[in-house]
């Protein structure tokens, strides 16, 4: 089933279709040419997931065992991975007795294109390869950055690759951009690497685009974490009073829960409570519709919660404001109209 | 009790030293590099080994050709050559060829094996009749030839040049088997398409109909697809940047991956024809474009938590069968431009190898033969006469 999602960019807002399940991969190839999703989250590459904040751990493959430089961009790069999903996606960590095998030179399992290729089967294992260092292509000869004291013109960050290479094993397909590739920052998984010292060339952190996906598919790690400027999830705010009626110069307690809203687009994040965020209430004498704002409601005991208590003479109608934030992928919300009886 | 297939392998692992560890071995480590003796005979003889039938039966494997290339990297870590294995399926010798690093293998066909290799001065190309231990000087050009390959007839190579100094594309060109006329261009270079980007690899392999030569022009993930007709009608194109690697070719059928970086990734069949697609898998594995009793199928892996699997569909998307599940340690034997090693199966069966390549030592899992139709699974060693 799919459903309609709003991304947003930077001065632009998209609708686009969105697939929450494997069938991504199937309707991007069924798709005519251009007409794969467009500059929003990262596609999926399948349909596995790994459990939530499943720890990875690789070893070197034996008889291939990548070079110390290499080793070292692989493994931070694993750190970077780990560091920067913004979600409960999969950890890595290299460890001697890791299950997953990572190669240096040639494996079955790559192509005779690419600079490196992965094979995931989540929740059992992965695996991953990167060439050798002077692999000959048909436009020329394989230089790694990390070879070198000095990275010359056209080599490839292993850093940013390996780092490409965790976001298609956690399920990240690689990024859409915009003709103008404009928005290549947003993504580390990309279809096409770039070299020194063109933009984004040693890149070592998942781009908003990237941790977007990630979100969607494994969840925010906490009620008051960010939001990828990336998505642009639609919100809900609820609204009630206690007591629904109060006699004059009573105070009455007002509750505002705010909420991701119930979209199954959104895969983890539908229904996530939203703690942490500005809400403010509003009053109005009831029945005028003249709205004035009371002030920035106070955080709950539960998650997703805002409180204020007021003192009221007269009925008055109350909402709640949620704004949109500036800093993350949420959409704006206002509460339906709750009235306050002074008998 | 050493098994046959240890007796063919024994030798190899004896001459080759610990070849499991190519990807570390200190060049030079390694034995001396075969040098086949020259072949005689003419162009007859030699397009007659050229088109040795397939075999019709497990028993004939024994005179099947097979090759393995294996990359060959200095302690640095830095691709110093390659190393090409060869034998018979049957016969115990395994000899091996130390190329320079811009080198490949492509065959088999029939008995013969194309080997490419660029000093850095010029490509040479070379026949080598793997059965009767010989070979024959094909091509010396001063671009470099990066693949080749032989027509179904056995009477053209065909091989894709790159400039020696700019690298760019030159296109294709045939010439005889034997060597003895020049090549003539019979494809242009392919078109810039910023949708692709530069050029990784170029792959070229016949029709499975044996009808059109396939250019598969690869950029970093999306590959496009040009076939020849060797009857002379007018060339035909697949280019979708959302396709990668192509697993096999029948008539107007082109069976491709996605334009993925790994697997599993799904496998689409594009009828040039019709223009219409059809996901034959949607999360595959290793594949391949068998030859069967029934047409051609397509045979991939299904990769899953619970481990990985076999299955064969139609190209049609008709009629797909479940294969069983992989020992642990076998992949599906899939093309040569994943594996780097092949050789010729009789219809119907499949290899099951170590990580998907022929193996050139004794290392377990032993490789298995499973048939396509009634899941029958034996060791290879076993029917190797």
């Amino acid at each position: 089933m799919s459903a309609s999602i709003r991304f947003s960019l930077p001065g632009r807002r998209l609708s686009v279709r969105w697939l929450a399940s494997a069938l991504a991969a199937i309707v991007g190839l069924l798709a005519a040419a251009g007409g794969v999703t467009a500059h929003g989250p990262d596609p999926l590459v399948g349909s596995g997931r790994w459990n939530q904040d499943q720890a990875l751990a690789f070893r070197w493959r034996t008889g291939y065992v990548p070079t110390s430089a290499i080793q070292v961009a692989i493994r931070n790069a694993a750190a970077e991975a780990t560091a920067t999903r913004a979600s409960q996606a999969a950890s890595f960590a290299y460890n001697t007795a890791g299950a997953n095998l990572i190669g240096y030179g040639t494996g079955a399992t790559c192509g005779v294109n690419g600079l490196a290729c992965f094979t995931r089967t989540p929740t059992s294992s992965f695996t991953m390869w990167l060439r050798e260092q002077g692999h000959v292509y048909d436009w020329g000869t394989l230089k790694w950055c990390q070879a070198y004291s000095t990275p010359p013109s056209g080599c490839y960050d292993a850093e940013n690759i390996a780092l490409d290479e965790f976001g298609h094993v956690e399920i990240l397909d690689h990024h859409v951009n915009f003709s103008s590739e404009s928005d290549y920052g947003d993504a580390v998984v990309q279809t096409k690497s770039r070299t020194n010292p063109i933009a984004g060339w040693n890149r070592h952190a998942f781009g908003r685009c990237d941790v977007a996906t990630l979100q969607v598919q494994y969840d925010v790690r906490t009620w008051t974490a960010k939001y990828s400027t990336c998505l642009s999830l639609a919100t809900t705010l609820g609204l009630t009073s206690n007591p629904s009626h109060v006699a004059s110069g009573g105070t009455v307690t007002v509750t505002a829960t705010l909420k991701v809203a119930n979209d199954s687009s959104y895969v983890r994040l539908a229904l996530n409570p939203l703690s942490g965020r500005v809400v403010t209430l509003q009053r109005s004498p009831h029945g005028k519709n003249a709205w004035a704002t009371v002030g920035t409601m106070t955080a709950g005991s539960t998650a997703g919660t805002y409180s204020r208590a007021i003192q009221l003479t007269a009925a008055t109608d109350f909402r709640a404001v949620f704004a949109t934030p500036t800093d993350e992928g949420l959409r704006a919300a206002t509460s339906a109209t709750v009235v306050v009886a002074v008998p | 009790m050493e098994s046959r297939w240890l007796r063919w392998v024994g030798p190899g692992v004896i001459a080759l030293g610990a070849v499991g560890s190519f990807a570390t071995a200190t060049l030079g480590a390694g034995p001396r590099s075969w040098a086949p003796r020259p072949c005689s005979g003419g162009a007859a003889e030699r397009t007659a080994a050229a088109t040795l039938p397939v075999p019709t039966a497990l028993p004939d494997l024994g005179l099947q050709a097979w090759f393995r290339v294996d990359p060959v990297i200095d302690g640095a870590g830095t691709l110093q050559g390659q190393r090409v294995s060869l034998g018979l399926d049957g016969v115990r010798a395994v000899r091996t060829m130390d190329l320079p690093p811009e080198s490949f293998a492509s065959g088999p066909f029939g008995r013969l094996v194309l080997i490419g290799s660029d000093d850095g001065v010029a490509s040479r190309l070379q026949a080598v009749d793997v059965a009767a231990g010989c070979a024959w000087p094909v091509a010396e050009e001063s671009a470099v030839v990066r693949r080749a390959t032989i027509d179904p007839a056995g009477e053209l190579v065909y091989e894709a040049r790159v400039d020696r100094a700019s690298r760019v594309d030159l296109g294709v060109w045939s010439r005889p088997l034997d060597g003895l006329a020049p090549a003539r261009s019979v494809l242009p270079p392919i078109d810039l398409d910023d949708r692709f980007g530069r050029t990784f690899a170029t792959e070229l392999s016949s029709s499975t109909d044996g009808q059109e030569l396939a250019v598969e022009s690869c950029g970093e993930v999306a590959c496009r697809t040009r076939l020849v007709s060797f009857d002379g009608r007018p060339p035909r194109q697949l280019a979708e940047p959302d396709l990668g690697l192509v697993a096999g070719v029948d008539g107007d059928r082109i069976v491709a991956y996605g334009a993925c970086r790994g697997l599993p990734c799904p496998l689409v069949v594009t009828d040039l024809a019709s223009g219409l697609r059809q996901v034959l898998a949607p999360e595959a594995g290793l594949a391949d474009v068998v030859a069967t009793s029934d047409g051609p199928r397509l045979v991939h892996e299904t990769l899953g938590a619970d481990g990985i699997g076999l299955r064969a569909v139609g190209l049609d998307g008709g009629s797909p069968i479940d294969l069983g599940p992989l020992p642990a340690g076998l992949r599906l034997m899939a093309a040569p431009d994943r594996g780097g090693s092949t050789t010729r199966l009789p219809h119907d069966w499949v290899l099951l190898a170590p990580d998907g390549r022929l193996p050139v030592d004794a290392t377990s899992p032993r490789p298995q033969l499973r048939h396509l139709t009634d899941r029958t699974t034996v060791q290879l060693d076993e029917v190797i006469p």
